[in-house]
């Protein structure tokens, strides 16, 4: 009996030891959500901020998740640079909600996917003012998951796109995708279309290029944080929360199509699609094609005290260019015109004005991010003089 | 003596301002879900509940299909759970021997104190491609006459979200069945193996003796289910569609506020959805709640 019950408890602890180990292995290889931690570094002594500095202090900000790595890896770098000097926190909780604690001045700055919708731009507008500029260039890449065609091969149009998240082209093999590609030869399987499934500015931005590419996208759905997608209501639509879930979705998933951002692309190895660009040309999301999209851009941005909700991102999507990649983005900072705290003033101007210039830099961009040319990062430069 | 009455009055004192404290915040929670979603209700009525439809665009929201979700998957779950948790719960209190007892509870205990993302993460990238290829796949293309599994399943759907929630609540319900297996008196299955039983008659006397309080853990089981954000969120497919079948893409209402409540703010209406939305959970927990007392006191009358 007892030697029973060993027995049993042997073979249960080899199962479980052998369920685990097989299983382990899958788990980390990918869960690849980037972890960025603050660097732990001992305060500095009273001495050396003495000598050294005139101001220190924190300051809070919170929103963008996307934002979040590259924010937290220039105040990490920034935190070193100044010697413990300057600290920086932010709260990755979502543009919604960092727009919403910037408005009741909970916190110094806010991240944002989009810049402030018009209503409230004019609120602040009654109440000092405020200053909103891009700090970092994002891409948002289609990925797709056809066992026999490679990534960067399979080649789509806008209009192409907004018809699969329509549900009006429903199998790989449809004449619409047949024709964009000649030499692949394309299953006919169905398709499933991956979104995000929580409210981001990636999908607001996404559904912009679609809204422009596409008059029955914009008349039957639109463009917003989260939007109602016709493919749900056929039942070949799955939501993903966060790229996390985007990208798992579309891997486990044959046949479908999903769009993440470019970073995350890129880290767990999803295959993208190219993308028909205005100039007529299939382009992917590379130096050339998003240094191209940004200088069509420059021209058309306002500066940093103005109104940006018009401008973005239904004018910032699908640039003119012939080499412009279509779906290229900014993530903004918006700070308050007015402080009440000199000190904090400062140590704001100093933070932004090093993310805008040094920030900008090779070294401290956060693989997957694109720097800002510098005439886009000006348009901060020059807002963060109204500061007072 | 002196003494007693007074410390007995100080101890009353501390009792009832606690008790108040938590009635008061329980109360405050009940008002604010009130008050915050009342707008969506002034706005839709009872359409609100009845639609199927979720539309930041034109700010038009209806909660039906993550209700539905809700109740399935919960549903699911504690099918699953129910002889899972008290197996485990027999199992550890009567066959594993005794030295490895404590081990074996420490560590179902932490299972139910894992954070949900980790259920989360795990429920996405292993258990689900599982799932998919081992169970929901087959049972649709051999099974797929049957309504229940008449659609072709994607990794991520209600069953996926029900079946992780069955894993998430097994630790919870087993260690109350334990517990008040533990605390079954020993006379009684003295008394029982004195007449000849065997261990498994034995066990069914006992559980029967203690099926208020397997009921009772089955109910707050349930209410974990029910309220499960995160975990579910990963693993549900979040597709506001009414489900037609077990392996349909879906919602539920706790997965929508995980979701959605992030940028919720950027709209007029989407809160108070969000808040109406946990109001009628609020509800459904209660109802759920009154009928499990309801059963349980009559099971209890009957014994």
């Amino acid at each position: 009996m007892r030697a029973n019950r060993i027995l049993i408890l042997v073979i249960v602890s080899i199962i479980v030891v052998v369920i685990g180990l097989i299983l382990s292995p899958r788990l980390v290889t990918h869960v690849t959500t980037p972890i960025t931690a603050m660097t732990t570094q001992a305060p500095p002594t009273t001495e050396e901020a003495k000598t050294e500095a005139i101001y220190y202090g924190t300051i809070n900000g919170a929103g963008a998740t996307y934002l979040n790595p590259q924010m937290q890896a220039w105040a990490s770098k920034f935190y070193e640079l100044t010697k413990g000097r300057v600290k920086v926190n932010y709260q990755s909780i979502g543009s919604g909600a960092g727009q919403a604690n910037f408005r009741e001045g909970l916190i110094d700055f806010a991240g944002s996917d989009p810049p402030l919708k018009k209503d409230i731009y004019n609120e602040f507008q009654t109440k000092g003012g405020i200053i909103q500029f891009p700090v970092i260039v994002g891409t948002i890449v289609v990925v797709h998951n056809i066992p026999n065609v490679d990534s960067g091969k399979l080649k789509l149009t806008g209009e192409v796109i907004a018809r699969i998240y329509l549900g009006e082209i429903t199998y790989w093999d449809d004449q619409r995708i047949k024709e964009l590609n000649p030499d692949l030869d394309l299953p006919h399987e169905k398709i499933i279309a991956i979104h995000r499934s929580d409210g981001s500015g990636t999908t607001r931005v996404f559904t912009a290029y679609l809204s422009k590419v596409s008059k029955d996208w914009k008349e039957k759905v639109g463009s917003d944080f989260t939007v109602q997608w016709p493919v749900d209501q056929l039942g070949n639509g799955v939501g993903g929360k966060g790229n996390e879930g985007v990208a798992a979705a579309v891997m486990q998933n044959q046949y479908s199509i999903g769009y993440v951002e470019t970073a995350y692309a890129h880290e767990v190895g999803l295959k993208t699609a190219l993308i028909k660009n205005r100039g007529g040309q299939y382009v992917l999301p590379t130096e050339k094609s998003v240094k191209s999209a940004l200088t069509a851009l420059t021209s058309i941005l306002p500066k940093a005290d103005e109104d940006w909700s018009d401008i973005f991102p239904d004018e910032i999507v699908d640039p003119a260019g012939p080499d412009s990649y279509p779906i290229t983005s900014f993530s903004f900072v918006i700070l308050r015109q007015k402080y009440d705290d000199p000190v904090k003033i400062s140590l704001l101007k100093e933070f932004f004005e090093w993310v805008l210039t040094e920030g900008q830099k090779k070294e401290n961009i956060v693989p997957g991010y694109e720097p800002l040319p510098p005439e886009v990062a000006r348009i901060g430069l020059e807002g963060l003089k109204l500061l007072r | 003596m002196r003494w007693s009455v007074k410390g007995m009055k100080v101890f009353y004192a501390v009792l009832i301002f606690f008790t108040f404290t938590s009635l008061i915040i329980i109360a405050g929670i009940a008002v604010s879900l009130i008050t915050v979603s009342s707008p969506i209700f002034m706005k839709y009525g009872l359409d609100f509940v009845l639609k199927s439809v979720w539309n930041p665009v034109t700010e038009d929201y209806g909660i039906l299909p993550a209700l539905l979700g809700t109740l399935m998957t919960s549903t699911i779950a504690i099918l699953i759970a129910t002889p899972l948790a008290i197996s485990l719960a027999v199992f550890s209190s009567e066959i594993i021997p005794q030295r490895f007892r404590s081990f074996m509870n420490s560590i179902s205990d932490l299972m139910a104190s894992l954070p949900s993302v980790i259920y989360g993460l795990w429920g996405l990238y292993v258990l689900a491609p599982i799932l998919h290829n081992y169970i929901m796949l087959p049972l649709h293309n051999y099974l797929g006459f049957i309504p229940l599994f008449s659609t072709k399943p994607t990794p991520t759907n209600l069953f996926t979200a029900g079946v992780l929630l069955a894993i998430m609540i097994v630790p919870f319900a087993s260690s109350i069945v334990r517990e008040a297996y533990a605390a079954a008196p020993y006379n009684l299955k003295e008394a029982a193996y004195s007449i000849g039983m065997t261990k498994w008659e034995v066990t069914k006397i006992t559980l029967g003796y203690i099926k208020s309080a397997i009921f009772a853990g089955l109910f707050l089981a349930l209410g974990r289910a029910m309220g499960e954000t995160v975990a579910v969120a990963m693993v549900v497919g979040n597709v506001p569609n009414i489900p037609k079948s077990l392996f349909d893409v879906g919602y539920t209402i706790s997965s929508l506020i995980a979701n959605q409540f992030p940028n919720a703010q950027a709209y007029e209406y989407m809160v108070p959805a969000l808040y109406g939305g946990a109001t009628l959970l609020f509800l459904v927990g209660l109802i759920m709640n009154l009928v499990g007392l309801y059963f349980v006191r009559k099971v209890m009358i009957k014994s």
